[in-house]
Parts: structure tokens; C-alpha cells; sequence
């Protein structure tokens, strides 16, 4: 068991420890109020970061997704105030452009067998220029109190769209480690080939998961719209950026084959705990910045390491 | 490599869009960059209106603890770029002067909106006494500027806005249509009445920029009729893609462009070294907004004759004594002027913002007096 997780094992040290030191330079820190925030702030990176560990899983990546939740930010508002389409319904429509999106890189990684870093390098220009297109420099705002909840509205006690970050982090974990939907991912991953002769359905899977990546990244937009009240053909700039940091932080091999959700969901943690509490600590941004590149190497250089000792 | 594939793509997937939209739509009138807020044009002469107050419409702050040092945090757009090293150095110059006032600046590495609002969360939960900022949009930094509000925490803007009830005050350094004036008459003295030009600006979302555009495009309107806008092109604020913009103008229009205007500080250097390299000098008048030490060469080399723009260091400075009066309660709601120190007594318009002044004309004879 240890020896099969030893890197989500490692890394719950790290984050252990970075919690234990970071709560000794605030006071604030472990303040059910901060923590709970933290949940609110981390909740759009957290939901793409989730299907990103399927994506590399299987061997891909998707750089599109920034893009992609900047173009469902501005349809967003052009199908609500632009069409005048009920919000719900607009929302609806929005999660249906993201998954197409979402297929669209799919469909050219698939049956035109572009390697799928090209792929989303050109769709993450394509999806920002139409949204920069679309959106000519305007925002929408006035969103109704409802929708607003959803990104600043609590529900139970925590956060409301922590609660839909939670459902999302069972439903990955459960797929992802206990279907045989996920031990296809993690074979496709291992080696397509293999995968393909051993008769497992590849290019459908790995349709599905691009589509879902798509989901997740107009999912997030919603949330982010709704917390930040305003639409902007910039949202989500650089967003893969922090999605692929947490997930190869998290153990997920970049060539594939290798990746829990536990993995992820750790390294988010880690990385939000860093970047929230060494803040709350008085040191600034661009220290921040370094620390976690810092933390990210080390992590994984000691994993391997010790993975290394492990197998000997 | 990549990079300027990300960021020359979505600028042509931009344009793509645009031109489809306009096929659509061909009723449309030319799109120039403003944004959809209705316009003051000043008057053409020289005549001013001085300013009115207003009645105050910013925000209040509730339960603000009393304490023996006020510890204040600046935020600006970003960190690392000139522009906000000198509203900080302004910063920290008010801080040194002013009793038991601690101020440090930190803020993303880049103009994000996103980084920029959990910077400031992130501050709050720290439990500073009040917060200055530099907003990179003006609605979505306003929930987190309120919750700091609520806590208890004084807070002032400067340089670009928030929603006025998501703070206190907002140092203005410039009026938008004063701004949008000076820049028509130096660009009219320089390319005629009835010259052409055109603009580089930094993003179409970039809330300053469309406003100064839409300011300008009503100041024409009304002042010089017979001028003709011809193009405006976003390049983000990055070198490269502002020179390879204001390249591809000059290609473009050729002999049919009398002047460019850049709209950043880093537009209005990068558009000069466009021209200086076509070797136009003379014949296509650089000006717009810039900073002192961004232009100076080309004012030596007298490829420009001037840049407009605004103390920085003055605005930075400003906004700490007005955050410091505003906790002392010598600065009240209502207020029609405030003390800030070696600017003297400065004026209280729209309510809540303090102006900071007239624009500033930058040309050969002043730009070495300033250092930013």
C-alpha cells in the first residue's frame, strides 16, 4: 500500500509540515474563516485540476483550458444580456459550448493525431481570440443575488461552491480509482498501443475526457463569474499553468500512465497552504512564486527517490 | 517562441472575429476602443469649469480598531514595471513623513485579476489597517475591497478605480476628459487639423485605456472634425507586440498616416522606435502616454516632441496621506479638499475621488527633470 502511494505519502508530509511551520508565523492561518476562504479561492483551479489528472493520466495535456473558461466567461454574458436567454438557461448552454470546446480538442488529437501539446497550444489561441473577439472590450454586470451565491454565498456552512468542489472530488476519485473507465485511463496512459490491442475503447475515452476537461474549465467560469461579479475575455489567463503545477506536484506522471486524485487533491492543498500562509506570514508575491517552484522539485525529486530505495 | 504565439494568435483570432463581426453587422459604426460610458468633452479653448465635489458616494468602513501604528498594504497592478516602482517609491516617501504609519507594497507578478483579489483576501485575514490599491478591473476586485470595508479596514484607491462604494476614496490622477484633451491638442498642433492617425492601446479590457479612447473619440467629434481615426490595435502592454502593431500601421496606411498615439508607456516608445526604424521621423509625429524615462531617447533624438502623462510618484504619495487623513477623520464624507502634504491642498470631485491635478507635458525641456 505505502510502497504503491509513496509519493501521496510524501507529499501529506510536505503539506503537513507546511502547515505546522506556516501556523506558527500567524495567527490567522488556521482560523476556520481563512481556511474556509481558502476553499472559496481554490475551488475553480481545483475543479479543472481534477479532470487535468484523467487528461495527463492518459498520456495528454490540455493548455486550452484557461481559454476555455475565458470564452464560456464572455458567453456567459453574451448569451444572458446579449440574446437575453433566461440565466439558467444560458449558464446550461455555456456548460454545452465548454464540452464542445472541450471535444473539438479532442476530435483533432484523436482522428487527426496531432499530439495533443500542439493541439491545445493552438486551441488555447483560438478559444482567447474568439473570446477576445466576442467580448470587444465590454463586460457584463448586474448579475442577480442568486448567481452571485454560487461564487459568494455559503450554504450549510461552507462555501457553496466548495460543496459542488467536493461532489466533483468524489465522483473523480471514485471513477478514477475503483471503474474500470478509469483503469482504461491509466492503461491508455501505460501505453496506447497496449491499450488499443488489448481491444479497450482509446479514442472514445480519450474523447470523454477532453470533453469533461472542456465541462470542468466552463464550470469553473460560472463559479469565477459569479464570485468575482463581472465578465472579462481575460479570465482564466494562465489557469493551466496552476492546474498542471497542482497536478504534477500531486504525482501524476506527465507521460502518462501514473496519477491519483488523492495525488491532486494534495497538491492543491499544498500549494494553496503555501501560497495563503506565506502571505499571512509577510512574505510577499514573488517569494511565493519561487518557494513553490522550490517545493515543487524537491517534492518530486525525494519522491523519486525514495521510490527509487523502495524498489531495491 | 511560444509566447509570442500565444500572444500575437489570439490578437489575429481577435481581429478574425472582429471582421466577422462586422460583416454582420456593417450598420455598425467603426469600433475605436472606447468603452460605452457616456463622454464629457472639455470645452476646445482653453476655459475651465472648476470642478464640483458632488455629494460623497464611496463607501464606509464599520468597526475600524484605533492602534498605535497603521500598517497599510499597496497593491497595485502589478509589481516589477516602473510605472507602480514610482507610485510605491511615492509610497513609501508619505510613509516616512507621516507618523506611526508602516506601509510595504506587494502585488502580482502580473496584471491578474485573479492573483491580485486573493493577494488582497490574504491581507485582510493578516489584519492590516487599510489597504491602497490599483484596481485591474473595477467590479470583480470590488467584492474583496468590500469585505474589507466590513473588517474594518480603511481603504483608498489610486490610479485605476473600483465600484466607488467598494472604498473610500480614489486618487485620480487625471481627468479622463482633461487627459483625452491634452493628448488631441498636442496630437492636432503636431499633425494638423485635419491629419490622420492612429492607435496602439494596451488591452481592449484595460478599463483606463477605453476611457481615455471614448474621451478622445467625443473630444475630436466636437474640436477637430476634419481628423480621421483611422485604426485602433491592442498590444497588451508588451514591447515587442506594440512595436510589430505600430510596424504593421505604418505598412499599412503608408503616406496616409500622419501621427500615432500610444496609449501606454510602453505603446507610445515602442510606436517611436517603429518609426525611427522606418525611418519616418518627422514624417509620422509619435506622442500619447508615457513615462519620462520610456520616451527620453526619442525626445533626444527628436523622433518625438512630447508624451503626456501624470506624477506617479505624486499620485502614490497622495494616496497614503489621503488614506492617513480619512483614519484621523480629518478627511470627512462631504469633504471638498484635503491636505497631502507637500502637494498642498488638493480638490474633491465625483464625490469621492481626489484630483491630482492637471496633466503633465513631458518634452525636451523638462523630461530630464523626472526620474520614473
Amino acid at each position: 500500500m505505502l510502497r504503491r502511494h509513496t509519493h501521496e505519502a510524501v507529499l501529506a508530509l510536505v503539506t503537513l509540515l507546511a502547515i505546522l511551520v506556516l501556523s506558527l508565523q500567524s495567527d490567522q492561518f488556521l482560523s476556520v474563516a481563512n481556511l474556509l476562504n481558502q476553499g472559496r479561492l481554490m475551488t475553480e483551479v481545483a475543479l479543472v485540476a481534477l479532470v487535468m489528472t484523467f487528461v495527463i493520466a492518459s498520456g495528454g495535456i490540455d493548455l486550452s483550458v484557461g481559454s476555455i473558461m475565458g470564452l464560456s466567461a464572455i458567453l456567459l454574458g453574451t448569451f444572458w444580456d446579449g440574446f437575453g436567454l433566461p440565466l439558467p438557461l444560458a449558464m446550461l448552454a455555456v456548460l454545452v459550448v465548454g464540452t464542445v470546446c472541450g471535444l473539438f480538442n479532442g476530435i483533432i488529437i484523436v482522428h487527426f493525431g496531432m499530439p495533443p501539446l500542439i493541439a491545445t497550444l493552438g486551441t488555447l489561441a483560438l478559444y482567447r481570440g474568439l473570446a477576445e473577439g466576442i467580448s470587444q472590450a465590454r463586460s457584463v454586470r448586474g448579475w442577480p443575488e442568486w448567481f452571485a451565491r454560487l461564487g459568494q454565498g455559503d450554504w450549510l456552512g461552507l462555501p457553496v461552491q466548495v460543496w459542488i468542489l467536493l461532489a466533483a472530488l468524489a465522483l473523480a476519485g471514485a471513477i478514477l480509482g475503483f471503474t474500470r473507465w478509469g483503469r482504461t485511463v491509466y492503461a491508455i496512459g501505460a501505453s496506447e498501443t497496449a491499450a488499443r490491442f488489448s481491444g479497450l475503447p482509446v479514442d472514445a475515452t480519450k474523447l470523454a475526457i477532453y470533453a469533461v476537461s472542456g465541462f470542468a474549465s466552463a464550470l469553473a467560469a460560472l463559479i469565477f463569474v459569479a464570485r468575482v461579479s463581472t465578465t472579462r475575455s481575460d479570465m482564466g489567463t494562465g489557469l493551466e499553468l496552476d492546474v498542471i503545477t497542482a497536478v504534477v506536484l500531486g504525482g501524476t506522471s506527465i507521460f502518462g500512465g501514473r496519477g491519483t486524485i488523492l495525488g491532486t487533491a494534495l497538491g492543491l492543498i499544498l500549494v494553496q497552504v503555501l501560497e495563503n500562509g506565506l502571505s499571512l506570514a509577510g512574505v510577499k508575491g514573488d517569494g511565493t512564486i519561487v518557494l513553490i517552484g522550490v517545493v515543487l522539485i524537491a517534492t518530486l525529486l525525494v519522491s523519486t527517490l525514495t521510490e527509487r530505495r523502495a524498489r531495491a | 517562441m511560444t509566447q509570442t504565439l500565444t500572444r500575437t494568435l489570439p490578437c489575429l483570432m481577435g481581429s478574425a472575429a472582429i471582421l466577422a463581426a462586422s460583416f454582420a453587422a456593417p450598420a455598425q459604426a467603426a469600433w475605436t476602443g472606447g468603452d460605452d460610458q457616456p463622454t464629457s468633452p472639455l470645452a476646445c479653448d482653453a476655459s475651465t469649469v472648476a470642478p464640483d465635489a458632488g455629494s460623497y458616494n464611496g463607501g464606509t468602513v464599520t468597526g475600524a480598531q484605533p492602534s498605535d501604528t497603521l500598517r497599510v498594504v499597496d497593491v497595485p497592478k502589478l509589481v516589477g514595471i516602473g510605472y507602480f516602482n514610482a507610485t510605491s517609491a511615492g509610497v513609501a516617501e508619505a510613509a516616512a513623513e507621516l507618523d506611526g504609519v508602516e506601509a510595504t507594497t506587494d502585488g502580482p507578478a502580473q496584471a491578474n485579476i485573479d492573483d491580485q483579489i486573493t493577494l488582497i483576501d490574504n491581507y485582510i485575514t493578516s489584519g492590516v489597517g487599510g489597504i491602497l490599491y490599483a484596481a485591474n478591473d473595477p467590479v470583480a476586485i470590488a467584492p474583496v475591497l468590500r469585505k474589507a470595508l466590513e473588517a474594518g479596514i480603511h481603504v483608498v484607491g489610486y490610479d485605476s478605480d473600483a465600484e466607488p462604494d467598494a472604498r473610500q476614496w480614489f486618487v485620480n490622477p487625471a481627468q479622463f476628459n482633461g487627459v483625452a484633451k491634452t493628448l488631441m491638442d498636442e496630437l492636432a498642433q503636431q499633425i494638423g487639423a485635419d491629419g490622420s492617425f492612429a492607435i496602439v492601446t494596451s488591452t481592449f479590457t484595460t478599463p483606463n485605456q477605453a476611457r481615455w479612447i471614448a474621451e478622445m473619440d467625443a473630444y475630436q467629434a466636437k474640436c477637430y472634425p476634419e481628423m480621421e481615426w483611422l485604426e485602433t490595435v491592442e498590444a497588451q502592454e508588451d514591447n515587442i507586440l506594440s512595436f510589430n502593431q505600430a510596424m504593421t500601421l505604418i505598412n499599412k496606411y503608408g503616406e496616409d498616416m500622419d501621427g500615432l498615439v500610444g496609449m501606454t508607456s510602453v505603446a507610445t516608445p515602442a510606436a517611436a522606435e517603429a518609426v525611427t526604424q522606418a525611418d519616418l521621423c518627422g514624417e509620422v509625429s509619435v506622442m500619447g502616454l508615457a513615462t519620462p524615462n520610456a520616451i527620453r531617447p526619442y525626445i533626444k533624438s527628436g523622433c518625438m516632441e512630447d508624451a503626456v502623462l501624470w506624477n506617479p510618484v505624486d499620485m502614490g504619495y497622495a494616496a497614503l496621506h489621503v488614506l492617513k487623513a480619512a483614519v484621523d477623520g480629518t478627511l470627512e464624507p462631504g469633504a471638498a479638499e484635503v491636505e497631502a502634504g507637500r502637494l498642498g491642498t488638493l480638490q474633491i470631485i465625483n464625490g469621492s475621488e481626489v484630483l491630482l491635478g492637471a496633466p503633465t507635458v513631458f518634452n525636451a525641456e523638462n523630461v530630464d527633470d523626472f526620474d520614473f
